[in-house]
């Protein structure tokens, strides 16, 4: 049983990591990773937000009707968004600023509804708590990563202490919009040869399978009316 | 007893069977409500904890900001009527005495809005400007206007600042240099002080009068 | 400034300088996601416009007439809800009355209700401070944006199709990568608003 439970807390931050496994959340991901400490910032707020809506989502999972699961999960998700962001504006003002609007818009990071919707509606809460927090840790130390990465190249700073500045001149472009495209780019390639060495499947394109809102393509491709996109999932998916 | 419940148990059923029916839209409405009334009373609580300290911590930067660029007692907000339309300023006040006023103006910079503060003194000479917001400019290059050994060119000037590119700014023509690679950012804040000056002005002006 | 330039530097800032999906970074999953044929992307973006213009349309009232100044710390949750369920309402609207539209755009519709940039343009609008025409024409412009976006990448994601890729890079990098040099393309538009 302890085993199991550490699993659940490790499955989010290698084997199924949230960012470069699933590809959920990239918005975030590219946004806010132009320095190392933004990335923890959106890190620990959402990690927060996660573990707090799986833990009131799994206790309420049995009161939850299915026909009001989606909009009751919103509603908990912005809930605890909004706490945090008024706890942050209270008591981390330089957070709030530089994450500005992707503070308020973890609500529709895809991670929390995807791991609502997949794992705490359907599990206990220890191990909802237990993943929630393992996916969180899986999205920080990611964007923590990214934002080194781009920092390092883009600023010549890690965390703002001087790295490579002085005597490289640092690559703006790396703090620009192709920047975060780019790294995040070279960073999935690794995170794919690395599973391919172990012999798991690369991520091929942003997985259906774990958008939150794949149900509806099901229902539409069970109207026939179906994206390229959502077939495989159409087709074998549960 | 028996009497009673028998004449209630027909209202009963009737009750259940109407539940029954209406089950499939009245509960989940109803969830949906409670979690709707929980998370409102949720938030208002947060907020009565957390709005104090969030209007605090605004006046307290705003006054940091300020008492950065004028030291003085007191700041007073102040409305004022000109020629650019209705302004808002601070004046600062030490010793009973109006040393300077302060000013929030804006302008468009590369990638958005830039907002700066100025502070001028009695003669509407800048003592010494700050950037409150250059976010939406390009880090590296429009964002190092919010670095203070650029901006402080602008402390002692007076009267319309040009921005010279190339570094050969002359300080008592007015002129400061543009940041190397990010002219559109420096004539952004430059703008932007030129329109404090020009409230400070009219707004100084009517002081003295008054 | 006036408002007819106001309106068109509103109109280049959405669509080419601020591109809500190149430069804001809202809105990359269907981005990533729907991109893959030109036509799909066509059709993800007029509804992802239609929803934020509609949205804005709501919740700019609601925010500026009920939220403000003593609720607004409930914009979140509300924003979110009323984004929902004015989803919901258009789907039911266009399979009643207007169908072929729906058959086009209705499958979409439901993924549009998490997707950030609809929720990012309406608490934008707010924060910029925006009167309700201008934010009209700020939701329009994002959406137009997105659809710009969205049409010249699923072009290029076409091409990709026939090239000789990496190996190392095959799948989702080979894409963000191209995503990368149309971000940087639309760098060159940064400053016109200026």
């Amino acid at each position: 049983m302890k085993s199991k439970n550490l699993s659940i807390l490790t499955n989010g931050i290698i084997k199924e990591n949230p960012v470069l496994r699933l590809v959920l959340g990239t918005c975030p991901t590219l946004a806010v990773t132009t320095a190392a400490v933004n990335g923890i910032g959106m890190g620990v707020a959402a990690t927060i937000v996660l573990v707090c809506s799986n833990l009131a989502i799994s206790l309420l999972r049995n009161f939850i009707p299915d026909k009001v699961r989606i909009p009751a999960f919103i509603t908990i998700i912005a809930g605890f968004v909004s706490v945090v962001q008024m706890l942050v504006k209270a008591f981390a003002p330089s957070i709030d600023k530089s994450l500005g609007i992707f503070l308020p818009l973890i609500v529709v990071n895809c991670i929390i509804l995807a791991r609502a919707e997949m794992f705490a509606s359907k599990n206990a809460v220890l191990p909802s708590i237990l993943d929630g927090l393992g996916m969180g840790i899986g999205f920080t130390a990611t964007l923590t990563l990214m934002g080194a990465i781009r920092e390092l190249l883009g600023a010549g700073t890690i965390f703002g202490l001087t790295v490579t500045a002085e005597f490289i001149d640092p690559m703006i472009i790396f703090l620009l919009p192709p920047g975060g495209f780019f790294v995040f780019g070279i960073l999935v390639a690794l995170s794919n040869s690395l599973a391919k060495r172990q012999g798991k499947p690369v991520v091929e394109h942003l997985g259906c399978a774990n958008c939150p809102a794949r149900s509806a393509c099901k229902n539409a491709v069970a109207d026939g009316e179906i994206p390229q996109e959502c077939e495989k999932v159409g087709g074998g998916d549960e | 007893m028996k009497k009673l419940l028998n004449k209630i148990k027909p209202i009963l059923d009737k009750v259940v069977a109407f539940y029954k029916k209406t089950n499939d839209v009245a509960t989940p409405t109803l969830v949906l409500a409670v979690i709707c009334i929980v998370v409102t009373l949720a938030l208002s609580s947060t907020n009565l904890l957390t709005a104090g300290k969030i209007e605090a911590l605004t006046i307290e930067t705003k006054n940091k900001a300020m008492s950065k660029l004028i030291e003085a007692d007191e700041y007073h907000e102040l409305p004022a009527k000109t020629s650019y339309g209705d302004v808002t300023y601070n004046a600062a006040i030490k010793d009973g005495d109006t040393i300077g006023c302060i000013f929030v103006t804006e302008a468009n910079g590369y990638g958005g809005t830039i907002s700066v503060m100025t502070a001028v003194d009695m003669d509407c000479n800048i003592i010494a400007v700050e950037i409150l917001a250059a976010s939406d400019e390009t880090p590296g290059l429009g964002q190092n206007v919010t670095k203070s050994d650029w901006y402080a060119q602008f402390s002692g000037l007076k009267g319309d600042i040009t921005v010279i590119k190339g570094g050969s700014a002359n300080h008592d023509n007015n002129e400061i240099n543009a940041v190397t690679g990010a002219t559109i950012s420096s004539k952004a804040v430059t703008t932007a002080v030129n329109q404090a000056l020009d409230y400070a002005q009219e707004v100084i002006v009517k002081e003295d009068e008054s | 400034m006036n408002s007819t330039t106001s309106i068109v530097s509103i109109l280049l800032a959405g669509i080419l300088t601020n591109n809500m999906v190149l430069s804001k970074f809202l809105g990359i999953c269907p981005f990533l996601g729907v991109s893959k044929k030109v036509n799909t992307a066509l059709s993800m973006s007029i509804a992802v416009t239609l929803v934020m213009v509609i949205a804005t349309a709501v919740t700019w009232p609601i925010y500026t007439y009920l939220l403000y100044p003593n609720f607004t710390y409930l914009q979140t949750v509300v924003f979110i809800l009323v984004i929902a369920a004015i989803v919901q309402l258009i789907e039911v609207f266009l399979k009643k009355f207007i169908k072929p539209i729906y058959n086009a755009l209705g499958i979409y519709l439901p993924l549009i209700t998490t997707n950030c940039a609809v929720l990012g343009i309406t608490m934008l609008n707010i924060t910029d401070g925006l009167n309700f025409g201008l934010s009209l024409v700020n939701a329009l412009a994002a959406g137009l944006g997105f659809m710009l976006a969205m049409i010249l990448f699923a072009g290029v994601r076409s091409k990709l199709d026939t090239a000789d890729i990496p190996e190392f890079l095959k799948g989702l990098p080979i894409t963000l990568i191209a995503a990368a040099l149309v971000a940087l393309s639309f760098l060159g538009f940064a400053g016109i608003g200026g």
